[in-house]
């Protein structure tokens, strides 16, 4: 019966089309036999309007005048082919090759502060791992009274946790520590994402296989080819750290690390480890590659810090952006995101000479410790040039540096944690680039 | 704004608080899912390895040895002298780069400890086929890594007992704990700067064509589509770029391998091959690619070499 359904309705929907493209007597002659083939069922096609009519009012479009695709012609629904656009992207001189790479978010497409999942960032070291639910298990073992193997359906007994969080690649904007580099938005802050995260508190874990006395580190390792690995602080781990196996409400995507990641909130994307396999507690940090060769910030003088988890709050603007260029002079809604790994946003400024004079902006959504908070401001462009840029401050009273106070304190070799204050330059046939400004 | 939000934030917060305070009230066991760890089961998993030695396997491999191994599985990424091929990493010299404007980061200029090497090594190389590596071969090539940096003698052997024991000169570098938050930005709002002395320092030129897009698999019309997309995510490593001795898609590179047929072809990319150029793993060391895949693959390759 089904199939007889979604048959009609195929039939119905080329009937139409068909129609849309004939004129005249061809026209209801296709629709005549097309309509005896279906019987009435397809009365209301006979109203359809051809192509070359208008869509605008007072005309009525063809896709109010006629029957669409039935429910479950796609049971998995997609994006409209309007938005094919929108879609992660990566650069491909970044990296050797892109099995171990990163792709961007199209953070200028997006609204409010939840990022689609297929839309956030990828970061692989070995490819993505095709990996069988049922034959994954996640290892708990090291200084713990209990070591324990979950299948994921034992994972998935225990009290689970819902939270709204950000997820950023400590990289996010390294490319331009010596000056402005990149042309779009989504390759200068699109190494992030924002999402509802559901699993296990890590801490549920850690009481359960009973953690001995003098632990203090985890080591988190994935399943992908490159055992992905970081060492993790006790402190956190009791914190706020969460397994995860959901992402905004359905088991995690691939790209995201099903069936299972970690996620700890505000924290370098990095030691949010996917594909998560094993967790082994001890009493001292491993120093995998992932934290002594990179994830290490090399400072002017040669040092290096290490172990620099935190996501300093931050922010962008929006819209403009280089992919969003703004027509012609007249009043505009301005808008942007703020995130800080420290806590809550709690203002975010917005100047339009280049930092010389700032209007708060408003906040126009929820605002979530460690989430991407949304803000936005009316503004009226006179058609003359101008440099945007947006400065947020986070509920510990820090606010987001410049670039000229971040290379004094660590030059420019660091790679990671940029959050300096990103200026666009609004030029007067409305185009926007990106710029590093005096 | 409402409060509505903040409301919800709060009932937030106050769960998050519960479900901890509940934690505290529960032992070890409370739950009992899931089944014991054996040690068998765990000494399978745990491969890591910390600069104070714990988590390294017995064993031993020798700069001599070394040599050999790292020719076979580790010079076609980084080069016969830890150069680096293209972008791949390079892994020796960079002596006293740190403090300049392009400082070259590798094991012997900036790696804190050597048992990252061992681990890395065993953990995820090479590239193309983790943990295809034995105890002694990764010991083997980590020496000749540090031999490669001039950082042991061609006649060192390293060991179990005396890993630990090597000291990397940037060691003493790396410091913590984080020193951040190290700025101190104020919240001016007004005449913060004078607007008429701005000047813009850098400014890309913008680009047309897009960054190259993720394709995905699933809305690829054709089988040939499909085998275009085995071939970049898997087969590009090594073949876009004549890597391992690999053919690129040049047509000098394929008239004797087409010359024996496709099917020795086929067969060598499923099941392996050593040639006198290179080698090439089973199926590239994408084990997980079906033989038809690997087929189309191929199939696609010959595409690309013999069009016009």
């Amino acid at each position: 019966m089904q199939k007889l359904q979604q048959e009609t309705d195929r039939l119905i929907q080329t009937v139409a089309r068909e129609g849309d493209r004939l004129s005249g007597t061809d026209r209801r002659k296709f629709l005549r036999n097309g309509l005896t083939l279906l019987g009435g069922a397809a009365a209301a096609v006979t109203t359809g309007a051809s192509a070359e009519e208008p869509f605008l009012p007072p005309a009525v479009p063809p896709w109010s005048k006629r029957l669409g695709p039935g429910v479950v012609t796609n049971p998995y629904g997609k994006p409209s082919p309007h938005e094919a656009h929108v879609v992660r992207r990566n650069v491909p001189w970044l990296t050797a090759d892109r099995i171990a790479s990163i792709s961007f978010t199209p953070l200028g497409d997006l609204k409010g502060i939840i990022t689609p999942s297929g839309l956030t960032f990828e970061r692989y070291h070995a490819g993505l791992p095709e990996i069988e639910p049922q034959k994954h298990r996640l290892m708990i073992h090291g200084m713990v009274d209990r070591p324990l193997i979950l299948s994921m359906d034992d994972l998935m007994r225990f009290p689970s946790t819902s939270m709204i969080r950000f997820l950023e690649c400590p990289a996010n904007g390294g490319m331009e520590w010596r000056g402005a580099q990149m042309d779009k938005l989504q390759f200068t802050h699109g190494m992030l994402a924002c999402a509802e995260w559901t699993g296990v508190l890590l801490s549920t874990i850690l009481q359960e296989v009973g953690v001995q006395k003098g632990a203090s580190w985890i080591l988190a390792e994935g399943a992908d080819g490159a055992h992905m690995a970081r060492s993790i602080p006790m402190d956190k781990a009791l914190d706020d750290a969460l397994i995860v196996y959901a992402q905004n409400g359905e088991a995690l995507r691939p790209e995201q690390g099903y069936p299972v990641r970690l996620i700890n909130p505000g924290w370098e994307g990095n030691t949010c480890i996917k594909w998560l396999r094993r967790l082994e507690i001890g009493d001292k940090p491993w120093h995998m590659r992932e934290e002594t060769s990179k994830y290490t910030d090399l400072m002017a003088d040669g040092r290096s810090r290490e172990f620099t988890f935190v996501q300093e709050c931050n922010s962008v603007v929006t819209n403009p952006c280089p992919e969003k260029p703004l027509k012609a002079k007249g009043k505009y809604w301005i808008e942007g995101l703020a995130w800080s790994g420290r806590g809550k946003i709690k203002a975010v400024d917005v100047s339009f000479d280049g930092g010389a004079n700032w209007r708060q902006a408003r906040v126009t959504g929820l605002v979530l410790p460690r989430a991407l908070t949304r803000f936005g401001l009316e503004w009226d462009w006179d058609g003359s040039p101008a440099l945007i840029q947006s400065r947020a401050m986070d509920e510990t009273g820090y606010v987001q540096p410049t670039y000229a106070q971040l290379r004094q304190a660590r030059g420019t070799n660091s790679i990671y944690h940029k959050n300096a204050i990103h200026t666009w330059r609004l030029h007067a046939d409305g185009q926007v680039t990106n710029v590093q400004i005096s | 704004m409402s409060r509505y939000p903040e409301f919800i934030a709060l009932i937030c917060v106050a769960l998050a608080g519960n479900a901890l305070a509940e934690n505290h009230k529960k032992p070890a066991g409370h739950y009992g899912y899931g089944k014991p760890a054996t040690a068998e089961e765990i000494a399978g998993w745990d491969i890591d390895v910390r600069p104070d030695g714990l988590g390294l396997p017995p064993g031993s491999g020798s700069v001599e040895d070394g040599e050999m191994l790292y020719e076979t599985h580790c010079a076609v990424c980084h080069g016969s002298f830890g150069e680096g091929v293209g972008r791949y990493p390079v892994l020796a010299g960079g002596e006293d780069t740190l403090m300049e404007d392009r400082p070259e980061k590798t094991v012997g200029s900036y790696w804190p400890y050597v048992s990252t090497l061992w681990d890395y090594i065993y953990r995820a190389m090479p590239f193309t086929a983790p943990q295809s590596l034995t105890h002694d071969e990764t010991y083997a090539i980590s020496a000749y890594v540090l031999y490669l940096n001039d950082l042991v003698d061609d006649d060192f052997v390293m060991t179990q007992d005396n890993m630990a024991s090597i000291e990397l000169p940037n060691q003493p570098n790396f410091f913590g704990p984080d020193p951040r938050p190290d700025v101190q930005n104020t919240r001016c709002m007004k005449d913060c700067k004078d607007v008429s002395k701005i000047t813009i320092l850098s400014e890309p030129q913008p680009t047309e064509p897009e960054a190259e897009a993720v394709v995905e698999v699933a809305s690829a019309a054709g089988a040939m589509a499909a085998a275009e997309q085995t071939y970049k995510s898997y087969c590009s490593v090594c073949h876009a770029q004549a890597i391992a001795g690999a053919p690129a898609l040049e047509p000098a590179d394929w008239e004797s391998r087409i010359a024996q047929g496709k099917d020795v072809m086929v067969r060598h990319a499923i099941e392996g091959f050593q040639g006198d150029a290179g080698v090439m793993p089973p199926k590239g060391g994408f084990v997980q690619l079906s033989d038809d895949e690997v087929s189309a693959a191929v199939d696609y390759m010959l595409q690309q070499v013999q069009q016009p």
